[in-house]
């Protein structure tokens, strides 16, 4: 005997597939959402319409509501491509759920996660979350949450996605936030005279089609290069690696 | 914030001690939290020290974590012990520990597709079992890639049953031998079998691995354990086992009558099905 009269969404096995595969993965990007969803809807030989995808994990998010956990999306940070990950809503219960570590890599954690939030650029370098290790008993750890570039470690979309709520009531001083949507900022571009901060992708989408951009605040001119909008069917036609196209980003401050 | 049960038209769940009626669904809809002053509903006695009336929001969150932290520890594949949960997630909610319990089952059931099984009676420890049927296209599409060590796992598994429902170690490796298995040497794909079958299946409980007594040297014996006899069936074995020699699985007569008798037995509904909610 089912709660089968939710006045929420209902759940399907096809739905159901989807939120095991999902959680296989720690995130998917738009397109590999799309893939799964296809791929669940195929097993199951729904000849019913393939919903939108947006409509399809709305659905799911309305029985998951009192689970507090929610399929989220967002959109990296570097290069503006849409993500999707499994959150979990309720604090509380952070601590409890994180058996897979030690103390004292839990706490090397979030030491390094407060360097990164503090810090000017949005990263933090290897040597200066190592010396961390110094206060710490215990060995360095590697998370998935922790991304390397050139050996400074940022937060990877993920990790804002899950721990936006959390940072953001940790480290209300340090945050940063962006000018345009408001959200949490870990890395971004900001205006050298009165320092707003913007993500990459916002400033790609604010200053399309200016040719001449200026600060939104002040109305300087935006000294940084202007990055390019993500076009996920440009990605399709292409067959640019994923590693090359990261390096085409450039992070300015 | 009224101390009138609201008008909703059913037994409001923090009424009382959720001994009854499952139909009444805890996870109302969502106006009670947007809401902002919680439903309290009706308070369970005028005096109310300690532990304090539970709000339907405190419950709904209690059952919340209980399910995050029995997907989570499922996820080792091992046996989810009842003392754990009660450590780490009940908290003052250890009363009515079995009301959440299965709470926390109908939902990841009916969310998740997982069924929430105690391993063995009275074992006071439990596992999910995954109620979707695995597809082979699912390989493509997942995030991880699965375990490779399921693959030994159902070798050793369609030995075990092919040879009569018990092994001899000995014979397992005799066997394991022929594939390039080696109980002491590190193993490309399956790392160090050894400690894979007699120590890591084990604790997962997909094997039972016994000393035989009175044997120079000393040999053990290898059985399916309480999670295969879950997770899996004889026929879903010997299916696996006939792919293998590109052979039917009847032509393994004595076996095959086994199987089939395994799923009759199953087929029938026992006198105590599945948990009658209500």
């Amino acid at each position: 005997m089912q709660a089968g009269a939710r006045r929420t969404g209902a759940m399907t096995d096809v739905h159901r597939r989807f939120l095991q595969l999902l959680m296989t993965h720690g995130v998917l990007e738009e397109r590999e959402a799309e893939r799964l969803q296809s791929h669940c809807y195929k097993v199951h030989n729904r000849s019913a319409q393939v919903d939108k995808l947006e409509d399809f994990i709305h659905n799911i998010n309305s029985v998951l509501e009192s689970l507090y956990i929610e399929i989220k999306k967002g959109v990296t940070e570097d290069d503006g491509r849409p993500i999707y990950a499994l959150v979990n809503l309720a604090t509380s219960s952070v601590s409890k759920m994180a058996t897979d570590f030690a103390e004292n890599e839990l706490d090397l954690f979030r030491k390094a996660l407060e360097l990164i939030v503090d810090s000017e650029t949005g990263f933090a370098s290897s040597t200066n979350i190592l010396n961390l290790v110094d206060q710490l008993k215990g060995k360095k750890m590697k998370k998935k949450e922790a991304e390397q570039k050139e050996g400074e470690f940022t937060l990877h979309g993920r990790a804002i996605l899950e721990m936006e709520q959390y940072i953001r009531e940790m480290y209300p001083d340090a945050v940063k936030v962006c000018n345009i949507c408001h959200g949490l900022l870990i890395q971004g571009q900001s205006c050298e005279t009165c320092g707003i901060r913007m993500h990459l992708p916002c400033v790609a989408r604010y200053f399309q089609t200016n040719p001449d951009p200026h600060c939104p605040h002040c109305n300087d001119c935006w000294p940084h290069e202007i990055p390019e909008v993500f076009d996920p069917k440009k990605e399709r036609e292409t067959a640019v690696s994923k590693s090359s196209r990261k390096s085409q980003r450039s992070r300015q401050h | 914030m009224s101390q009138r049960p609201r008008g909703r038209g059913r037994p409001s769940f923090q009424a009382e001690h959720r001994d009854e009626d499952r139909g009444a669904d805890p996870e109302a809809p969502s106006t009670s939290r947007a809401a902002g002053g919680a439903s309290q509903g009706a308070r369970r006695s005028q005096a109310a020290p300690a532990p304090g009336p539970r709000t339907q929001k405190q419950l709904e969150l209690k059952v919340a974590e209980l399910v995050q932290f029995l997907l989570i520890k499922d996820q080792k594949k091992i046996p989810i012990k009842r003392l754990d949960i009660v450590k780490h997630v009940m908290g003052d909610y250890r009363d009515i520990f079995p009301d959440l319990l299965k709470l926390a089952a109908e939902r990841l059931q009916y969310v998740f597709g997982y069924k929430l099984v105690e391993l063995e009676p009275k074992s006071n420890t439990y596992i999910l079992i995954n109620t979707l049927e695995p597809v082979e296209e699912d390989a493509e599409v997942r995030g991880d890639q699965g375990t490779p060590t399921t693959g030994l796992l159902m070798i050793v598994l369609g030995l075990i049953f092919m040879k009569g429902n018990s092994v001899k170690e000995t014979e397992v490796w005799d066997f394991l031998r022929r594939l390039g298995v080696y109980p002491t040497k590190r193993h490309l794909v399956f790392g160090d079998p050894k400690k894979l079958i007699t120590e890591d299946f084990v604790r997962q409980r997909y094997l039972e691995y016994r000393r035989i007594p009175h044997t120079d040297p000393v040999d053990y014996e290898l059985q399916w354990g309480p999670r295969t006899s879950l997770e899996t069936s004889k026929m879903k074995v010997l299916k696996f086992v006939a792919k293998v020699h590109n052979q039917d699985p009847k032509d393994w007569p004595a076996q095959y009558c086994e199987a089939l008798a395994e799923e009759e037995g199953r087929a029938r509904p026992g006198p105590s099905a599945a948990a009658p909610s209500s």
